[in-house]
């Protein structure tokens, strides 16, 4: 469609690559580029000594590498890494961290003397603290001129400074996001599915209850540091061209400003949302995307999965199999234009041609007719291996083409995207169809899939569209859980550091064998299988390869 | 005594830091966080059974794990991963300087880096984190199946749960030895080097 090209060319280039693929930022003060990035106002690395390891220099020392980018630390382990906000290093001594005014943050104290700019260029670069004791092994001494150190003091006093967006004391706001290339049906099957999560999060019996400090806490919470507030969903549906979307993104965040997105459903193409939340540092926390952008480094947006890019890196491998039977020479793929297939497809031509396969791309046009499927098909016999990027519209016409008519080896199916093991594949295409299945098996996650499921059944949730409402309510179980960890400290950027330390811990992961991520790491999910059906009618999955991470 | 497959002979506990480990956050205790001044490493002799699973190699090639340690080197192996931004980079760094300081005896140390998270940590990952650590040719990286990866941890007790929870640890063995000098917490370069040629003189 009118922006698929840019679209795909923009994905190709990421791919392969951690970081290949960027969202520009604001330019940075000098402080901010010191603690992201390493870099000295003059450019040179940042360069600082270590009891343990000697001397080190540049990104592998910049503070975010362990105070985060929210500046507010972490604990790893035995390790406890503080905050170094203005709010907690220049907070006055209290004998208990209760007492001291502050959100709660688990590595944080409040008994020590507050930091002065003195004293806290005294810890930058000797490692002394505010009451003259040394500070952990792992910080590092830094070497910081004078102006320099002032840089990067000004950022730490201004860092988790002002109002929160999106937060007020009574409630948190969040937005999901729908692109206008959406399916619709999914569309409501993921709203119905957050509408009553939002509804059912509000009606737990605390009654309002007065605040104690200007944070929000209140009497009832106090021990807990539970902050009651309500939650607040707003549905930003986008339309009209891409080009405009980043506009209207805009707006409707200046309207109404939201904490975070959550959820949220895309077509094939995510790009301007992906590159909007990393500009305006808005986390977007797993929306329903097949193609996402492959950028690592970003920062803001964190997927489940690959989703179309992980199909086809996972039939990428099973095609060049070495020692797997008759060797491959020839691919056929089929796909509609502007559909996700699209852009897995242009993958998959990619690896494989550097593997030395011939791969052929039969683009169907969005609205072509099943005869114009019919005719391609009808070209397959001169391929060895067909792949098939479908509808299960496109799906259940296959059958008025027998199997023995296109008689390719062998045919792969985009799981995703063809409905799983609800794909209406026809009887005479089961046997020799491997399907991608980037998920953990049915039989493996009953216990955990069938908990969401029966939750949309008492709650009279029209089941349409499982795959996408299952992880719709993941995606809003994983909110909650990071988020009752958060205590009272709302902050952006620590929403998706406590969401990436936390997902490691839950037991509770939908379709997914694991869900692990970490910095550097967007997609919590990382490998699939490759499945075909058991019987020529039914459900019933059998294994054709095992649960692999693409290499 | 503890498992049916090793046993655990504690001969030596030498505490090497300023004092014992404090565990902020213990017994519902506020974290202390800035008193971690102090630098515990806690040395053990322990006996380890290397468990026989198959390892990925950082150059590709699937390994076994008692055969990469029964080449007739001395093994000093620790466990990573390579989007750790903390403590790993630190541990790695130690590798790089400890394998330098060993001079001519690099021939006779066999350096191992298990992955945690094998699933991330693709060998082409693993290749890339070690050239940023210069990483010399005696000291290889591994990763593999998940429960490949949890083996070997749970072999060594190295296993806590999560990578986000995981504690600085290096293991090491002369060659053919049955026990292995454990050594938790963070030790420098030249207190590896001091451990290592200890091994290396009864080798």
């Amino acid at each position: 469609m009118m922006d698929w090209r840019a679209v795909c060319a923009c994905l190709l280039f990421g791919l392969g690559s951690s970081a290949g693929w960027t969202a520009a930022q604001p330019a940075a003060s000098a402080g901010e580029v010191m603690y992201l990035y390493g870099r000295l106002a003059s450019g040179a690395p940042l360069e600082a000594t270590r009891g343990v390891g000697g001397a080190t220099k540049g990104a592998e020392i910049a503070c975010v590498k362990c105070h985060r980018r929210s500046g507010l630390g972490m604990k790893e382990g035995l390790l406890v890494i503080p905050p170094i906000t203005g709010q907690y290093l220049f907070h006055s001594r209290h004998a208990a961290f209760e007492e001291a005014e502050l959100p709660y943050v688990e590595s944080a104290r409040a008994n020590r003397d507050s930091y002065t700019d003195a004293t806290l260029t005294r810890a930058i670069r000797q490692g002394i603290d505010s009451d003259g004791n040394p500070l952990g092994y792992l910080m590092p001494r830094f070497a910081l001129g004078d102006a320099d150190m002032k840089g990067l003091i000004a950022y730490l006093k201004e860092l988790g400074s002002g109002d929160i967006p999106g937060v007020t004391h009574t409630v948190l706001h969040f937005a999901t996001i729908i692109t206008p290339d959406a399916d619709p049906v999914k569309s409501r099957g993921m709203l119905d599915v957050m509408q009553q999560y939002f509804a059912d999060k509000n009606t737990f019996p605390f009654p309002p209850s007065p605040h104690m400090r200007s944070s929000g806490k209140t009497l009832y919470s106090k021990s807990m540091y539970m902050a009651n507030r309500r939650w607040q969903l707003h549905v930003w549906r986008l339309s009209g061209p891409a080009a405009t979307w980043t506009r209207q993104l805009a707006q409707d965040l200046a309207e109404q400003p939201v904490m975070a997105a959550v959820s949220g459903l895309g077509g094939s193409n995510w790009v301007p949302v992906h590159e909007f939340c990393q500009r305006e540092h808005l986390p977007c926390l797993f929306p329903n995307v097949e193609v996402p952008p492959v950028a690592n480094q970003d920062f803001y947006t964190l997927y489940f999965s690959r989703g179309v890019l992980l199909e086809a890196d996972l039939i990428a491998n099973r095609i060049s199999e070495p020692g797997a039977g008759r060797s491959v020479n020839s691919v056929l793929q089929i796909y509609r234009a502007g559909d996700s297939g699209a852009a897995a497809a242009q993958v998959l031509a990619a690896t494989l041609t550097a593997r030395g396969i011939t791969v052929r791309n039969e683009a169907l046009a969005i609205d072509a007719s099943v005869q114009r499927l019919n005719h391609a098909l009808r070209t397959a016999a001169a391929a060895d291996t067909l792949v098939l990027w479908l509808r299960p519209a496109d799906i259940a016409a296959l059958g008025e083409v027998p199997m023995a008519a296109t008689a390719p080896a062998a045919v792969y199916l985009s799981g995703l995207m063809g409905g799983l093991e609800n794909a209406p594949l026809p009887a005479s295409w089961r046997s020799n169809t491997r399907i991608a299945y980037p998920f953990d098996l049915p039989d493996h996650s009953r216990v955990r899939v069938n908990l969401p499921l029966q939750w949309f059944s008492i709650r009279h949730i029209p089941l349409v569209a499982e795959q996408v409402q299952v992880d719709t309510y993941l995606a809003c179980g994983l909110l909650a859980e990071t988020l009752s960890h958060m205590a009272d400290t709302f902050a952006r950027d620590y929403l998706v550091e406590r969401t990436e330390t936390m997902i490691e811990h839950r037991m509770m992961t939908g379709p997914y064998p694991r869900l692990t991520l970490a910095e550097g790491q967007r997609f919590a999910s990382k490998g699939g299988y490759l499945v075909r059906f058991a019987g020529a009618a039914g459900t019933k999955l059998i294994v054709d390869r095992e649960w692999t991470i693409p290499q | 005594m503890f498992a049916k497959n090793w046993f655990y002979s504690i001969t030596l506990i030498s505490i090497m830091g300023l004092a014992p480990a404090s565990r902020a956050g213990d017994a519902g205790q506020k974290p202390r966080s800035d008193d971690a001044a102090s630098r515990p490493v806690v040395t053990t002799t322990v006996g380890y059974s290397v468990p026989d699973v198959q390892l990925v190699r950082d150059d590709g090639k699937q390994v076994s794990l008692p055969a990469e340690m029964n080449d007739g080197r001395a093994v000093v192996l620790n466990f990573i991963f390579t989007t750790c931004s903390s403590f790993c980079p630190l541990s790695s760094q130690t590798f790089r300087e400890f394998q330098q300081e060993l001079g001519p005896d690099r021939e006779r140390v066999h350096l191992m880096s298990i992955s945690i998270d094998p699933e991330q940590d693709t060998p082409a990952r693993l290749r890339d984190y070690a050239h940023k650590f210069a990483a010399g040719p005696g000291w290889q990286h591994y990763t593999g199946t998940l429960a490949a990866s949890l083996a070997a941890q749970r072999a060594f007790g190295a296993y806590r749960g999560d990578k986000m929870s995981h504690t600085p640890l290096t293991l090491m063995r002369a060659a053919g030895a049955k026990t292995w000098r454990r050594i938790d917490g963070f030790a420098t370069p030249s207190e590896l080097l001091s451990e290592c040629r200890q091994l290396l003189a009864v080798q």
